[in-house]
C-alpha cells in the first residue's frame, strides 16, 4: 500500500536495554521493525512506559539503542558519532509534549525558532526579523509574536512555536512526542489541523506518538501499537477501526469516548495495568490482561505475521490467518 | 429540594469579575459535567463551592446553597466537618496534593482522624478497606507506598477512595482524568459511574473533553471566558443545540471512524 520507493527510513531490528538495580535489566524496546515513508504519518500508539518514547528518541539521535539499525538516508544513524551525527540532526527534528518547558524562558520568540538556522549557519543575523516572522505565519501566528516571551503565550500558540521551530530547518522527518496531550481538546484540533496542512505542503514525514487511537487514526497513514515493548500490531491508518484485531488494540478502541458513542453501552475498560518491563512475562506480553489468553500465549511469544498488505499482527489467534 | 443551587454567583480575583452570573442546579444522584477550554473559569465554580478558592478568590455576589443553607456564610469549624465529609474533591493528580514524603498510609490515616475518633489502627484498617472496594490490588502495600511509586491510576483511585470515604452526598472531580492515559481514563471513568449507582452520589465533573462529558453526565454545562454559554441535559446538547461554540467543542472531539485530514 506503500510505495517501497518512498521508504526514507528503516528501523531493523532495534532492542533498547537499560540497566537496572540488582543486575536487572529494563527492556524497552523489543525488536522492533518499522518503516517511514515520504510525506507520510507513522502513529505509535501505547499506554504510558511502553516504549514508545524510546523508540522515536533513535530516531532523533537522543539515545542510541542497544542492538539493531536504523536505516536513514543511505547511512545507519545509529552508528552516527561527532560532526556526522550533528549534520544529521537538520533532517530530523522534535516537537515535545510540554511546550512551556522546552523553550527556554529567557529567550524572545524570534531567537527560539531562528536559533536551529543560526546553528547550523543557513542564516545571517540581519535575516533574523523577517524569517522569525515567516515562519509564524507559517504556523498561523501573528508575526509581532515574535518580540514575545515564552510564558506571555497560551499552551496552544506555544506548541504552534515549537511546530515553526522543527519546521525551521525543513526537515524530512519530524517526530512529535505527544505534541498535543497537554492541550485542551478543542486546540488540539486546530494543532492536528495545522500538522495536516504543513506536512501537505512541505511532504514531510512525521512520527506521532499519542495514546488515543481516535486521535491517530483522524490523521496518520500508518499506526503501530506498542505494548509493553513489543509492536504488537501495525495497521493502516484509513478504516482502522473496522480493521485492527489484536485484543490490545481493540481494547484500546474501547477506550475511546466519543460524542458519537453508543451511552448506555457498559464501558469494559482492560483490567489492571501493564507489567513492569523489568519483568517481561515469558510468551505473549498481553496475556495476563487479555480476555482470549490460550495455554500458547504463556510459552510462546507471537510474531508479527502479515494479514494482509500493510496489515500485521503479532498475536496466536491469528497464527492460522483466520479469524478466530 | 435540589442538592445544590449555584445562584447567580460572580467570582472575583482581585478587582477583576472571573465568573459571571452563574446558575447551576444539581439534583441528588445526578451527574453534571462542565465543560470548557483552559480558563473559562470552569475549575473556580467548583472550587468556589468547597470554599477553596485560591489567591484571595471571593464570591461577591449571588448565593450557593447546599441541602438548603448557605455555603457562604459557614465559619471554619463548620467548614471542617462539611469538606471531605459531605463534600468531597478530586484533584488532577491526587499524587500532588499529599505529602511526598509520606506513606499514602499515614496521610490517609490523618484524614479520617480529623473526621472520626477513632485509633489509628482502626484508622488505618477502614483506609485499607476502602482502597480495596475501589479495586485497588494489594491495598496494604499500597498504604505502605510513596506517592511517587505509584503509577498516575492508582493514585487518582487512591484520591478517589479517599474522597468517598464517608460516602459524601456531592463529589467534586476536577480534570480527574486529564492526567491520564486513555486506558486508565477508562477505568477511572467506569470507577465514578459505579460511585452513583452504588452510594448514590451526585458528581460535578469538570473536563475539557465532550467525549467524557458526554458519556458520563446527564447536564452538561458550557462555559466561556466566565460565563455559562449554555447548559442542557445530555441529548439536548448532543442533538438539538444550535450554540455555536457547543458545536465547535463537539466537532473538536476525534471520533472513530469519523473524519481524517489526509
Amino acid at each position: 500500500m506503500f510505495d517501497e520507493k518512498d521508504l526514507i527510513l528503516e528501523a531493523k531490528h532495534v532492542t533498547r536495554r537499560f540497566p537496572a538495580s540488582g543486575g536487572r535489566q529494563l527492556l524497552a524496546c523489543n525488536d522492533i521493525n518499522l518503516k517511514m515513508y515520504k510525506g507520510k504519518t507513522l502513529g505509535l500508539v501505547g499506554e504510558s512506559g511502553c516504549g514508545k518514547s524510546t523508540f522515536m528518541r533513535f530516531l532523533v539521535g537522543l539515545d542510541t539503542p542497544s542492538e539493531g539499525e536504523i536505516w536513514f538516508r543511505g547511512m545507519d544513524i545509529t552508528k552516527l558519532k561527532g560532526r556526522a551525527a550533528w549534520e544529521n540532526h537538520q533532517h530530523v527534528q522534535m516537537v515535545f509534549q510540554d511546550p512551556s518547558t522546552s523553550f527556554n524562558p529567557k529567550m524572545k520568540i524570534r531567537d527560539i525558532v531562528c536559533e536551529p538556522l543560526l546553528n547550523f549557519g543557513r542564516l545571517k543575523r540581519s535575516e533574523k526579523d523577517k524569517k522569525a516572522r515567516e515562519l509564524l505565519e507559517m504556523v498561523e501566528l501573528p508575526g509581532d509574536f515574535a518580540d514575545r516571551f515564552p510564558h506571555n503565550m497560551s499552551g496552544g500558540q506555544r506548541q504552534r512555536v515549537a511546530i515553526a521551530r522543527a519546521l525551521a530547518l525543513e526537515p524530512e522527518i519530524i517526530v512529535m512526542d505527544e505534541a498535543t496531550s497537554a492541550l485542551d481538546v478543542s486546540v488540539q484540533d486546530t494543532i492536528i489541523k495545522l500538522i495536516t496542512r504543513l506536512q501537505r505542503e512541505k511532504n514531510i514525514s512525521i512520527g506521532f506518538i499519542c495514546h488515543n487511537l481516535g486521535l491517530i487514526q483522524s490523521f496518520g497513514h500508518q499506526i503501530a501499537v506498542m505494548y509493553l515493548g513489543n509492536i504488537v500490531e501495525v495497521m493502516p491508518g484509513e478504516g482502522m477501526a473496522e480493521k485492527c484485531c489484536h485484543p490490545y488494540s481493540k481494547a484500546l478502541l474501547d477506550a475511546v469516548f466519543d460524542v458519537k458513542m453508543d451511552f448506555s453501552k457498559k464501558i469494559e475498560p482492560i483490567k489492571g495495568e501493564a507489567p513492569s518491563p523489568l519483568d517481561v512475562p515469558v510468551g505473549c506480553p498481553f496475556q495476563d490482561r487479555c480476555p482470549h489468553c490460550m495455554a500458547i500465549c504463556r510459552e510462546t511469544r507471537p510474531t508479527l505475521r502479515e494479514l494482509e498488505p500493510g496489515h500485521e499482527v503479532a498475536c496466536h489467534l491469528f497464527e492460522k490467518g483466520g479469524n478466530p | 429540594m435540589a442538592l445544590l443551587e449555584i445562584n447567580h454567583v460572580d467570582i472575583s480575583y482581585g478587582k477583576r469579575v472571573t465568573v459571571k452570573d452563574s446558575n447551576i442546579t444539581l439534583e441528588k444522584g445526578e451527574i453534571c459535567a462542565i465543560v470548557g477550554e483552559s480558563g473559562s473559569g470552569k475549575t473556580t465554580v467548583i472550587r468556589a463551592v468547597l470554599g477553596l478558592l485560591a489567591g484571595g478568590g471571593k464570591v461577591t455576589a449571588g448565593d450557593i446553597v447546599y441541602e438548603g443553607r448557605s455555603l457562604l456564610k459557614l465559619n471554619d469549624k463548620e467548614w471542617r466537618a462539611l469538606r471531605g465529609h459531605d463534600i468531597s474533591m478530586i484533584f488532577q493528580d491526587s499524587g500532588a496534593m499529599m505529602n511526598q514524603t509520606r506513606l499514602i498510609g499515614n496521610t490517609y490515616v490523618e484524614y479520617i482522624r480529623t473526621h472520626e475518633n477513632i485509633s489509628k489502627k482502626e484508622a488505618w484498617a477502614k483506609g485499607a478497606e476502602m482502597l480495596g472496594r475501589m479495586r485497588l490490588p494489594d491495598p496494604d502495600r499500597i498504604m505502605r507506598s510513596y506517592p511517587f511509586q505509584l503509577s498516575g491510576g492508582q493514585r487518582q483511585r487512591v484520591g478517589i477512595a479517599m474522597g468517598m470515604t464517608y460516602q459524601p452526598r456531592l463529589l467534586l472531580a476536577d480534570e480527574p482524568t486529564s492526567a491520564l492515559d486513555v486506558t486508565t481514563q477508562a477505568q477511572i471513568v467506569r470507577q465514578m459511574m459505579e460511585l452513583r449507582d452504588e452510594y448514590g452520589t451526585s458528581i460535578i465533573i469538570v473536563t475539557h473533553d465532550l467525549g467524557v462529558a458526554t458519556y458520563m453526565a446527564d447536564k452538561i454545562v458550557v462555559m466561556k471566558n466566565g460565563e455559562i454559554e449554555e447548559q442542557g441535559d445530555r441529548a439536548y446538547m448532543l442533538h438539538e443545540s444550535r450554540n455555536e461554540y457547543t458545536q465547535k467543542l463537539l466537532d473538536a472531539v476525534p471520533s472513530l471512524g469519523g473524519k481524517r485530514y489526509v
